[in-house]
């Protein structure tokens, strides 16, 4: 990719305000707001049928909101002149006609918006597809049809980009060249939005997170405040003698629960005040180790009643715009 | 941004070009277009070797007898034309691409419109060009195959259209299809039923203007109606205008 702006600008920014998408009498998007600025890779969590799709079908203008706005760069996305020079999308793997080959697809897409036919080829050789560019999209594996669409997403060279749940379907070396993509569009200034209800997947690839459950928001936050924030930390123990740490952490006030990788898990005092109560005891040690939940843990908690924490979502007042 | 794409818009010229990447690049539109344009030729070809014409039919009416099928067909790929695009879920792709979706919807009417007129002016001058060469001399009358060729042409395109606005507003293939299939073929199936209203339930389909432009005998005033074979096409092209303004209007209202 060349000639991305040094320096992000509000121009690249999504904006949803109050946005709200009622079908019927569900609920899908309730008074969302959020900012999604440029130059980092922000996450959008949620479970399935949490409103992620639909928010993205928002912001793209396929869907029109019941009440509420969303903008790209200022702009509802209907008004921009040309829509794939502005924002690059994916929204699902079947995005293209089974009949037609990559080549031609991407061919159309660049016709629409009057994109030069060389930035087909360009892309095809960025997304590793060139030797597959005349296969009709039918004979595609469910990787190759994600790398189409991630081909489709960068043809109009865009400074913001839409995907949702990008790396499903592919194998790990996809993940991974998904995820540095990702991460090196980011780097060059661009806002880069992606959905996931991979989480473990999201913790290494994403810098900001935005979640939502049952179509609200439950955190705007950068992605290591929000497992700080809402994850206690703990300690992984294990010893020869167990029950007998058992009894002198449980003295001391500690929660300790058997962890799934065998040892302790021990909530309370940290491996400091651990490791000196063992020795004062004479007690051996074989593990000691300090831990946070993963973003995997503090999210299936925080997602179990999205009601609970929506009166305190964790709004992270020091976060600053970067 | 590049500066290369500075040029980059989401226009009318646009949406029409990548309309017609998108129609000839997938098989099921080409076949259905290129059977649309052979099937009159065919039917001449076969009407005059077997002289299956009644006495009273003119040269023009019998080699063009299988135009009316022909049309149907045109009337197949003006719905294929969007009902493909929901089936396979590209329309999202297309109405990212250009969210101004009656200037899509504008393009497609222009794409199958201009195909359609061009394909029926050759395929039915060549129809009717076979059939005069292969029937007796004198023996029927030849009919007036001028200016009435370019209103069959105008009739595919009005078909064709007729099939993209009930495409638009149906959105799934084979009901899209059997909608306009039948909006061709009842009128003139079911019209008997209603004695002296057959005139009327039978002249105002696509299928009587077109039989009353190719000057067949089927074509009396007791089946389709006295009005002539323009006003006939004019009627129709006013009512698929209407449909289309209100396809127009569905597509922007509607999410994708």
């Amino acid at each position: 990719m060349s000639g991305a702006s040094p320096l992000p600008t509000v121009e690249d920014m999504i904006e949803a305000r109050e946005l709200t998408k009622r079908y019927g009498d569900k609920t899908a998007v309730d008074q969302l707001s959020f900012t999604v600025r440029p130059g980092r890779v922000t996450g959008f969590l949620g479970p399935n049928g949490a409103g992620k799709s639909t928010t993205m079908r928002l912001i793209l203008g396929l869907d029109a909101p019941t009440s509420g706005t969303v903008t790209v760069g200022g702009k509802p996305y209907a008004e921009l002149p040309a829509p794939l020079c502005a924002v690059g999308s994916l929204l699902d793997a079947k995005g293209a006609h089974g009949g037609r080959s990559a080549y031609r697809h991407l061919a159309g897409l660049a016709a629409s918006n009057r994109i030069p036919r060389r930035r087909v080829d360009e892309v095809l050789d960025l997304t590793g597809l060139t030797e597959v560019a005349g296969r009709r999209f039918s004979g595609f594996s469910l990787g190759m049809g994600q790398r189409l669409g991630i081909a489709a997403a960068l043809l109009g060279d865009p400074e913001v980009l839409i995907l949702d749940e990008p790396v499903n379907g592919l194998d790990t070396e996809g993940i991974r060249w998904i995820r540095d993509l990702m991460k090196s569009l980011a780097a060059q200034g661009r806002t880069v939005f992606l959905s996931s209800h991979l989480m473990s997947e999201m913790e290494l690839t994403a810098d900001h997170l935005i979640v939502i459950g049952r179509g609200r928001l439950l955190a705007d936050t950068t992605m290591r405040d929000f497992i700080e924030t809402n994850s206690r930390a703990h300690t992984l123990v294990r010893s020869p003698e167990p029950e007998k740490l058992r009894g002198l952490l449980e003295a001391k006030g500690a929660d300790v629960r058997l962890d799934a990788r065998g040892g302790w898990r021990v909530d309370g005092p940290d491996a400091l005040a651990i490791g000196d109560l063992a020795r004062d005891h004479g007690l051996a040690i074989h593990e000691l180790t300090p831990a946070h939940a993963s973003l995997e843990e503090v999210y299936t908690a925080l997602s179990k009643d999205s009601a609970e924490y929506r009166t305190h979502a964790v709004r992270n007042p020091k976060e600053t715009v970067r | 941004m590049t500066t290369t794409l500075t040029t980059a818009r989401a226009g009318f010229p646009g949406a029409l070009a990548h309309e017609w990447i998108k129609f000839n690049s997938v098989r099921s539109t080409v076949w259905t277009t290129l059977a649309t344009a052979v099937v009159p030729v065919l039917g001449a070809v076969f009407v005059a070797a077997t002289e299956s014409l009644q006495p009273d039919d003119t040269v023009l009416g019998g080699s063009l007898t299988a135009s009316v099928p022909a049309q149907m067909l045109a009337a197949v790929v003006g719905a294929l034309l969007i009902t493909g695009e929901y089936g396979s879920g590209t329309v999202r792709t297309t109405f990212a691409a250009n969210p101004r979706r009656a200037t899509v919807l504008a393009a497609k009417a222009t794409l199958i419109a201009a195909l359609m007129y061009v394909l029926a002016l050759v395929s039915c001058t060549l129809a009717y060009l076979i059939g005069g060469a292969m029937l007796d001399n004198g023996r029927y009358a030849q009919g007036e195959p001028l200016p009435a060729l370019f209103g069959i042409a105008a009739s595919f395109a009005v078909a064709g259209l007729l099939g993209l606005a009930v495409g638009t507003l149906v959105r799934h293939s084979a009901g899209a299809v059997t909608t306009v299939i039948g909006v061709l073929l009842l009128p003139s199936l079911l019209g008997p039923l209603f004695g002296d209203a057959q005139r009327w339930i039978a002249g105002v389909s696509p299928t009587s203007a077109l039989e009353k432009l190719i000057q067949t005998s089927d074509a009396t005033a007791e089946t389709v109606g006295s009005l002539g074979p323009w006003p006939s096409l004019l009627l129709v092209a006013g009512y698929t205008a209407a449909l289309l303004l209100l396809a127009t209007g569905a597509l922007r209202g509607r999410d994708v």
